[in-house]
């Protein structure tokens, strides 16, 4: 049994690799690469996240206007993509990869950037907040291995998403229209009215759409939002997340990678 | 009375059938212009409010249609054939379909002298769709833009290729020289956009005399453009004698001339240059002009923090034989303009003003030319919910030209627009002419307000 457990963390890890990012070479966090990643960062980035990385850029009001989402403020500490607990840092890989991926409908990706910019970004992204000085952040450890897409699966998918009421915001049919959604009550950390992702457009998800990336996403939370992590609810069996990670998959028609 | 309830009558039913059949449109049918398909993001990441852009958006253009800061023309959103990398077809191509689908006019005086019989009068039309363009842009590879503006106006007739240009960037270094080569608009980089406008030109209609070369021509309504833009000057002709509209805009200003253009920030990334060479006024293929005309501006900006933004820009056009007067006599017609611009959340605030000046007036009309001409510019728009944006414009033409015809001409206009959908928006606009009471017969005081109500869909 642990040596099946072993081969299926093997094969996630494989997943993961190629389903998120490639590793690239980090450099040093040093002076210069903080320098270097200033200046790319005032090529690139300034325009919406602002000179002092407070989210406030000159262009960074019109992408929500009155609602959600801002440009993420660096300088206070919370992270809505990562693969660490709730309320932690994110790790250097987690900022890699937005940074590289971006964020569907609101942030270009940046993956024509050389790898070594990119992470001369992240080097300068990390200097907004002092907390990366001292804190070491630790993923989550995803437990179990991918499910297959099978009825049983998506039947127990289907249980945990009505019995952690998900379709409270997300709605019935994951179209986005949950009654919360719909009463105008879902509001992001600065109260900013938000909406629930439609899980049936999952290019839109804004973590990836991935079935690990939607593991992450339901074990992580998004923090600054009404996505709550899921990580102690869903640590009672191995594959509880995989088969609401399925089900959330078969939501939709899209194809996913 | 009758007259008005009836044309608000007329307007608030299209606009309510125009907003019902939107709402009822599949949420397959939402969409996004080829930019924001490519790069996957809102309109909202380039514009305030299209088609003004925002300062990331003017990055991106300034960057040959490239993320600032990057050369990714190359490789986003590309596909691999062989040596070639293509982008999908649904990520060159775009339309915007734009149209008053009521305008009403109210006249002082019916048929005035001058204008064709039945024509200046007080009358409501129904004029959708009123514009169409069809555009295709993007990177051919690395460091090398295009784009192609195919446009198409219903009152004006026929289609024609409005912009058509290739950019080879980053030349030397990052943002050293950026090079555009084709028919462009050279005010791309100015604080204020000559194409770039919440309130659309609408043009003016000039009279059956106006056909016949360098004659005298007169205007059965003045047209409604930012003033700074505006040719400004009642007597001028291109070089095969069509009438030069003092409503329309032109040289710097102008939405389309053929020449070859540089821009860069190699002073750092608060200045701005550009410079460039074009044929000059209206000049289609096969340049006739004597000479070129060149320009050159210079813009500084400030963008930081809390959500603001600031430039300021400076510009000389230098025309070369740009124009004739009715004597068929070659002039030089020149251009000085400043304009600021500000925007702070919500709110985008912009000026432009220019002088226009003929140097050397020729003898056969000399005595009785204004060879000086002003335009200014003032407005603002601002998102006072999140799906409604107001504009507001004051635009003030102190006109030059032939001393009989010249009439300076003063227009507010006042327009709200409300956005069903990302890319669909239902507007309303009212321009009131300012200088209505100074009477005469001249179109530019005959004119006493005009309402428009339409459609402005981007996809």
């Amino acid at each position: 049994m642990r040596c099946q457990n072993l081969v299926c963390g093997l094969v996630l890890l494989l997943a993961l690799g190629t389903s998120t990012v490639v590793q690239a070479t980090k450099p040093e966090d040093t002076a210069a690469t903080r320098a270097q990643g200033q200046v790319l960062f005032e090529r690139t980035c300034l325009f919406c996240h602002g000179a002092t990385g407070q989210g406030d850029g000159p262009a960074g009001w019109f992408l929500g206007r009155y609602a959600s989402p801002r440009p993420r403020n660096f300088t206070a500490g919370s992270f809505k993509f990562r693969s660490t607990p709730s309320g932690d840092l994110p790790t250097d890989q987690d900022l890699f990869r937005t940074i590289t991926k971006g964020i569907p409908g609101y942030m270009p990706s940046f993956a024509s950037l050389s790898e070594a910019a990119r992470w001369q970004i992240v080097a300068y992204v990390k200097s907004f907040y002092p907390g990366f000085r001292t804190e070491t952040p630790v993923p989550l450890p995803l437990v179990g291995a991918p499910t297959p897409q099978l009825a049983e699966s998506l039947d127990r998918g289907r249980a945990l998403y009505t019995s952690f009421e998900c379709h409270t915001c997300h709605g019935t049919e994951g179209r986005g229209d949950g009654p919360v959604t719909q009463a105008g009550e879902l509001k992001d950390a600065s109260g900013l009215q938000i909406q629930a992702a439609d899980l049936t457009r999952p290019s839109s998800f804004k973590n990836g759409a991935s079935l690990p990336d939607l593991v992450r996403t339901l074990l992580t939370g998004l923090d600054g939002t009404p996505m709550p992590s899921y990580a102690a609810r869903l640590s009672d069996r191995e594959t509880d997340a995989w088969d609401l990670a399925q089900y959330l998959r078969a939501l939709s028609a899209e194809s996913v990678p | 009375m009758l007259y008005r309830t009836s044309t608000l009558l007329v307007a608030t039913s299209i606009l309510v059938v125009i907003a019902l059949s939107s709402l009822v449109m599949p949420n397959q049918a939402q969409a996004i212009p080829a930019f924001a398909r490519k790069y996957d993001v809102q309109c909202t990441a380039c514009h305030t409010a299209p088609p003004v852009l925002n300062t990331f958006g003017q990055r991106f253009l300034e960057n040959g249609y490239q993320l600032p800061g990057t050369e990714d023309g190359g490789t986003t959103g590309k596909k691999k054939l062989g040596d070639v990398t293509l982008d999908d077809v649904g990520k060159y191509l775009a339309f915007r379909l734009v149209g008053n689908a009521v305008r009403s006019w109210s006249f002082t005086q019916q048929n005035p002298a001058g204008t064709d019989t039945g024509v200046a009068q007080n009358k409501t039309e129904l004029t959708f769709p009123e514009n169409f363009t069809l555009f295709a842009g993007g990177t051919v590879m690395k460091n090398v833009g295009f784009m192609v503006e195919l446009g198409h106006d219903v009152e004006g007739g026929g289609a024609e290729v409005e912009r058509g240009f290739v950019s080879f960037n980053n030349l030397g270094a990052q943002d050293l020289a950026h090079v555009r080569i084709g028919k462009f608009d050279p005010s791309a980089f100015y604080s204020v956009v000559t194409i770039r406008q919440q309130l659309n030109e609408v043009k003016e209609s000039l009279s059956s005399g106006c056909n016949t070369a360098y004659t005298p021509c007169s205007f059965n309504r003045v047209g409604l453009a930012p003033s700074a833009f505006a040719t400004k000057f009642y007597g001028l002709y291109d070089r095969g004698g069509t009438p030069l509209s003092p409503f329309a805009s032109s040289l710097y200003n102008s939405g389309g001339e053929i020449g070859l253009d540089v821009h860069g920030r190699p002073f750092g990334k608060a200045w701005l240059y550009q410079v460039g060479v074009v044929n000059g006024a209206n000049e289609p293929f096969g340049d006739s002009n004597k000479g070129k005309d060149l320009y050159a501006m210079l813009r500084y900006d400030y963008a930081q923090s809390d959500y603001f933004s600031a430039t300021l820009s400076g510009f000389v056009y230098h025309g070369n034989s740009n124009a004739k007067v009715q004597t068929q006599e070659d002039v030089n017609w020149h251009r000085y303009g400043v304009s600021g611009r500000a925007t702070y959340q919500m709110l985008d605030l912009y000026a432009a003003y220019a002088v226009d000046r003929i140097n050397h007036v020729p003898s056969g009309v000399s005595g009785a030319f204004d060879a000086t001409a002003t335009g200014l510019t003032i407005g603002a728009d601002a998102y006072v919910t999140n799906e409604t944006l107001l504009s507001l414009r004051y635009d003030n033409l102190d006109a030059g030209g032939i001393l009989e015809q010249r009439k300076s001409a003063t227009f507010i206009g006042l327009q709200a627009k409300q956005y069903l959908r990302t890319n669909v928006a239902i507007f309303v606009r009212n321009d009131v002419n300012v200088r209505k009471s100074e009477g005469g017969e001249a179109a530019a005081r005959n004119l006493r307000n005009a309402f428009f109500a339409g459609i402005d869909i981007i996809f």
